[in-house]
């Protein structure tokens, strides 16, 4: 068996508040292989972006990463554990093997040096090319997300919200990293250049072969673009499986909480269904299940037990008590005319 | 080149509506200047010397309207009229001397605080919460809010009178004659400046520190500072390229503004020292009751302020793409 590009392995994150520490991500274990797109998606505040800023050991404080692994597969295949680089070799590590591209990458672009320099910049640090190389790398790179590179010395504001999107995705790309991680990359854009964005770093990946780890909250696009799919709730990974199997065979209720949330897109009209309740405090966690308090089919044993991730069937896991091999619980039944 | 003809004439509206107060002001004040130079003469003094005397000086009777465009035509020839306490010199030369001075030490003063207020600024914002932080910052504050006058009569008591270090007072050396070509002369100006320039800059250098530490903290949340540590680019490229060249934005705002108000401002300061600046001048001027030299002084003042306004939105188009028109 291949090794993944990145394995993460029981990662806490906690945050430092006056009420005590809060455990924002709990014991989350995964894998990405490589080329592979992996969508992580949740409620707000659920520990998604708080995954993706500790796998670039760029959470601030109070924010600190209190356990676990990062495992990082280099170009020989070795395993390496990004949680235990010094600043320095983190420093040479970030962009050039794990890139990102950030929430709102609107404002991920510095308003006052202009383009040239904010990829020339980044290509300098981490390669031997001169000023001039780098120029060249740059131009090439805008060719690849379809800007004409004559538009290199503009400023950013002189670009429009999708344009600068592409130029930060070009900007990622800069040094081939392994892994791109795309944190809500099309939020802030219209349907339609998001759509124009996400078939754009679909193709460059069937080029340049790198892992993407997608975060967004909208479910529908997640499964349109992603291979396969975990499930967050309150810090915690609840289900992961192919994005085929997930919204059509959910193991956890609050899988088909969610997919009942979204109305689709070819299907025939159904009434949507929300989740009751709201998120978890994570101040005030019960004992057992994290979402018994929601959960319409909740039993003794969630109120009393915690379950951990575990493989189900395939491949496909979840950390319901009640989950069987073979007995999904489907889609929602309610259909209106 | 539009936006700096637009903004040149609007300078000039403003330099207009400056001159109009300038006249009013003096002319609504009980009593006129020359009735008050002659308030203590021991001689006879006939209304022939003294419309004599008003004529010199430049106070025209006639309607008002009238006086005030003699007054426009004066400003804008530059005919600021003659002293009157230092009579016959003209106001030109009484002020001429004294802004070369007074440029010097508060251009120097403003240029020093800034710089150094911002560096540390700088430093105390990406350190934010470290030693440096907690004590430079408000050190530096605690400095700002002790009153010019405490300060500078410390630094006088101190480095002058008690120690000998530095002179008690003037510009240079009495009886030397200026002579910018020389070394000496140059070194013994510096030698004169050094207890005025420690003054004037030392209170100022919070304000440019808090100012920077402010906005950097705010900019540090910024999503391209994120992006700029994920680039794993140098500690030093992300302070000075991507923070604090954003964060020294409104810092040139009150650059300029300091700059302009220190022209005419240093008035303590020149006035322990003894410095023969435009606040020592304006000092004078007010005890002898010499309009003509407050009305040019004040003129020279808005001037100034105009100046570096203008300046100060120059250098933001320079340094803010986001302003540049039509690129």
């Amino acid at each position: 068996m291949t090794i993944p590009q990145i394995s993460i392995r029981n990662l806490c994150v906690d945050y430092i508040t006056e009420a005590g520490d809060v455990r924002a991500v709990n014991n989350v274990s995964f894998d990405i292989g490589k080329g592979e797109v992996f969508g992580l998606a949740g409620e707000s505040g659920c520990g998604k972006s708080t995954i993706a800023f500790a796998l670039m050991r760029l959470h601030k404080p109070p924010a600190f990463i209190s356990g676990g692994e990062v495992l990082f597969a280099d170009d020989e295949g070795k395993q390496q554990d990004i949680l235990q680089l010094s600043d320095g070799e983190m420093t040479i590590f970030r962009w050039s093997q794990m890139s990102m591209v950030f929430q709102s990458a609107m404002n991920a672009l510095n308003p006052v040096i202009p383009i040239v320099d904010q990829f020339t910049d980044v290509i300098m640090r981490h390669t031997n090319k001169t000023k001039y190389e780098a120029v060249k790398r740059a131009e090439q790179l805008l060719q690849i997300v379809d800007i004409h590179p004559n538009r290199l010395t503009d400023y950013p504001h002189q670009f429009s919200g999708g344009m600068r999107q592409r130029l930060v995705i070009a900007i990622a790309l800069a040094l081939n990293p392994k892994l791109i991680i795309m944190d809500e990359p099309t939020t802030a854009l219209d349907v339609v250049v998001q759509r124009e964005i996400l078939q754009k770093i679909y193709a460059l990946k069937e080029e340049f072969g790198f892992s993407i780890l997608f975060i967004t909250h909208d479910l529908s696009l997640m499964v349109e673009f992603s291979d396969r799919i975990g499930i967050m709730y309150s810090g915690q990974l609840i289900e992961v499986a192919s994005a085929k199997e997930i919204l059509k065979n959910p193991y956890h209720p609050y899988t088909h909480g969610l997919s009942n949330s979204f109305p689709s897109l070819t299907g025939p009209k159904k009434e949507l269904i929300g989740i009751p309740g709201n998120p978890l405090n994570l101040l005030d966690i019960p004992t057992g299940c994290r979402f018994q308090a929601r959960c319409t089919r909740v039993e003794e044993v969630c109120r009393t037990k915690e379950n951990p991730l575990r493989d189900i069937e395939n491949g496909h896991m979840s950390n319901c008590h009640l989950a069987v091999a073979g007995e999904s619980i489907g889609i929602a039944e309610v259909t209106t005319a | 080149m539009g936006f700096f003809l637009r903004r040149l004439s609007f300078y000039f509206i403003a330099l207009l509506f400056a001159a109009t107060l300038n006249f009013i002001i003096p002319r609504a004040m009980p009593g006129d200047p020359v009735t008050m130079m002659f308030a203590n003469a021991t001689f006879e003094v006939t209304p022939e010397r003294i419309a004599a005397m008003k004529e010199l000086l430049g106070f025209v009777d006639g309607p008002l309207y009238e006086q005030f465009f003699i007054y426009i035509k004066s400003v804008l020839t530059w005919d600021l009229g003659i002293s009157v306490q230092f009579f016959p010199l003209s106001v030109n030369t009484v002020l001429g001397n004294a802004v070369g001075w007074s440029l010097f030490l508060a251009g120097t003063a403003v240029l020093f605080s800034f710089t150094l207020g911002s560096i540390l600024g700088i430093f105390a914002a990406w350190r934010r919460g470290s030693k440096f932080d907690t004590i430079v910052s408000p050190g530096m504050l605690v400095i700002q809010a002790v009153p010019q006058v405490v300060t500078a009569m410390l630094l006088l008591f101190i480095f002058s009178i008690t120690l000998r270090w530095f002179p008690t007072s003037y510009a240079y050396t009495a009886g030397v004659t200026p002579d910018w070509t020389s070394w000496t002369f140059l070194k013994d100006v510096a030698y004169h400046a050094a207890l005025p320039l420690l003054g004037a800059s030392i209170v100022q250098i919070g304000g440019f520190l808090i100012a920077m530490r402010n906005n950097m903290i705010n900019l540090l949340g910024e999503d391209y500072i994120t992006m700029a540590k994920g680039k794993g680019l140098s500690e030093n490229r992300i302070v000075f390229n991507y923070a604090a060249r954003n964060a020294m934005l409104p810092s040139v705002t009150a650059l300029s503004m300091s700059l302009g108000m220190a022209i005419g401002g240093q008035m303590i300061i020149e006035i322990i020292f003894n410095y023969p600046g435009l606040g020592t001048v304006l000092l004078n001027a007010i005890n002898a009751r010499d309009y003509q030299v407050l009305q040019g002084q004040l003129l020279v003042m808005t001037l100034f302020m105009l100046f570096f306004n203008l300046l100060a939105d120059m250098l933001y188009v320079l340094l803010d793409p986001r302003l540049r028109k039509g690129a």
